[in-house]
């Protein structure tokens, strides 16, 4: 199998997992579950798809399937109203939930690296990630105070 | 990548999702637990080598799933963004300014603390950013691996991989519950570049403000959008030259760095 039918292959069985978390979580239908699943899996294949075309490949894919999703929903895009129910009733938690399991279930093989560590990398690393998500939200905070969004 | 052969990891996963699901959004006072964090934790476990559970083999394919299924949210919140946009628009210089915060605020926080605890040119690539992989790709290539600034970048990435996710969450969770900054401002906060890192802070941030689920996540979607396609290049030209310089600055005021500089 080659790497885009990997990818495919992976898409739909998150996308299955994805569901049945929507199901369990947040008391939403199979059916709608189901449907709503199916229509995201169908837009990030048009995106990898779009991200393969020779001159767009310089770009990741993840910027690409973004711009993808982006354009479906603009309100002047035929059919982006029905997209954009249909996708509503996938939960965003319920997308995030399998995710992070994968995430959880690769973490062994860092474990063992971390061991290795210095425990000073720890409270360097909680600084590094406060520190890019305080200091951008205060920043975004004073320009949308200013550009009166908020 | 066998994705089907290896069917221990999804029936794993889900698993998982059925149980994190099941117990649902804990809230304990300013802190707020959601699925994706037990998910995290129960993964975490589960995985954990003395258990011999999951191969090293296995591991690395949920890993390599990771990133795929990671594209799906990004459609999710894709789609948030198409409504907006006449939203985003409006605060375009708010989206553009932030990521200065971003970019140089790993080095605000993180570089002074690093240099605090002695860590040497180490400090440098665990502090000029995030550490996500291309973060990594730059520093081998200026500095190789096996340097200090390759072993600095190297150990916030482990140590990020195993603690920003539940970190951010929490931390976002709280900062969200003291309702000082604006939903919207902690949305493009979220967006710092990992995926599974702005997940877990967005969800968060939605906890706390249910009713503007879909501008909350348009914001993010975007900050996070503009971290990908400058991030590379800000990080590159900017945030390693500024934690280099600032580097050499607070480290003149340590008598003996050098030896210190040999030994860690």
């Amino acid at each position: 199998m080659n790497k885009l039918q990997n990818m495919t292959v992976a898409m739909i069985l998150s996308g299955l997992l994805m569901a049945v978390g929507n199901v369990i979580g947040y008391q939403v239908d199979w059916y709608s579950s189901l449907l709503g699943v199916l229509v995201i899996i169908v837009i990030g294949l048009i995106g990898m798809a779009v991200s393969q075309v020779p001159g767009l490949n310089k770009l990741p894919m993840v910027f690409w399937i973004s711009i993808v999703a982006i354009i479906i929903s603009l309100p002047s895009f035929p059919g982006s109203a029905w997209v954009i129910q249909i996708t509503k009733k996938v939960q965003f938690l319920a997308v995030t939930t399998p995710i992070l399991a994968y995430a959880g279930l690769s973490l062994g093989k860092d474990i063992e690296l971390f061991k290795k560590l210095s425990w000073k990398i720890v409270p360097v690393t909680l600084a590094v990630m406060t520190g890019t998500f305080l200091f951008a939200a205060i920043i975004a905070q004073f320009v949308l105070k200013w550009e009166g969004a908020i | 990548m066998d994705i089907l052969r290896n069917w221990k990891i999804h029936l794993l996963v889900l698993i998982i999702v059925v149980m994190s699901e099941n117990l649902g959004v804990i809230k304990y006072g300013l802190i707020i637990l959601l699925p994706l964090l037990h998910a995290l934790v129960l993964g975490g476990i589960i995985s954990f080598p003395k258990f011999k559970i999951l191969s090293t083999k296995q591991m690395e394919v949920a890993a390599g799933i990771l990133p795929i299924a990671m594209m799906l949210l990004i459609v999710k919140i894709g789609l948030d963004i198409g409504p907006n946009l006449s939203l985003l628009f409006h605060s375009k210089g708010a989206l553009l300014l932030q990521e200065i915060g971003h970019f140089f605020g790993t080095v605000i926080l993180g570089l002074p603390i690093a240099v605090f605890l002695r860590m040497g040119r180490e400090s440098i690539g665990a502090t000029y950013s995030v550490a996500r992989e291309p973060n990594i790709a730059i520093i081998a290539e200026k500095f190789g691996l096996d340097s200090p600034e390759g072993r600095g970048v190297m150990a916030t990435y482990i140590c990020g991989t195993l603690v920003g996710a539940v970190w951010l969450s929490i931390l976002t969770g709280v900062v969200a519950k003291l309702g000082i900054l604006h939903p919207y401002a902690l949305a493009m906060g979220s967006g710092v570049g990992s995926g599974s890192m702005m997940a877990a802070s967005v969800g968060s941030i939605i906890a706390a403000y249910p009713d503007m689920e879909q501008q909350i996540r348009a914001y993010a979607g975007a900050a996070n959008l503009m971290s990908t396609i400058l991030g590379i290049y800000v990080s590159l030209f900017f945030s390693l030259p500024l934690a280099t310089k600032l580097y050499n600055f607070l480290s003149k005021f340590q008598s003996d760095k050098e030896t210190v500089k040999e030994k860690v």
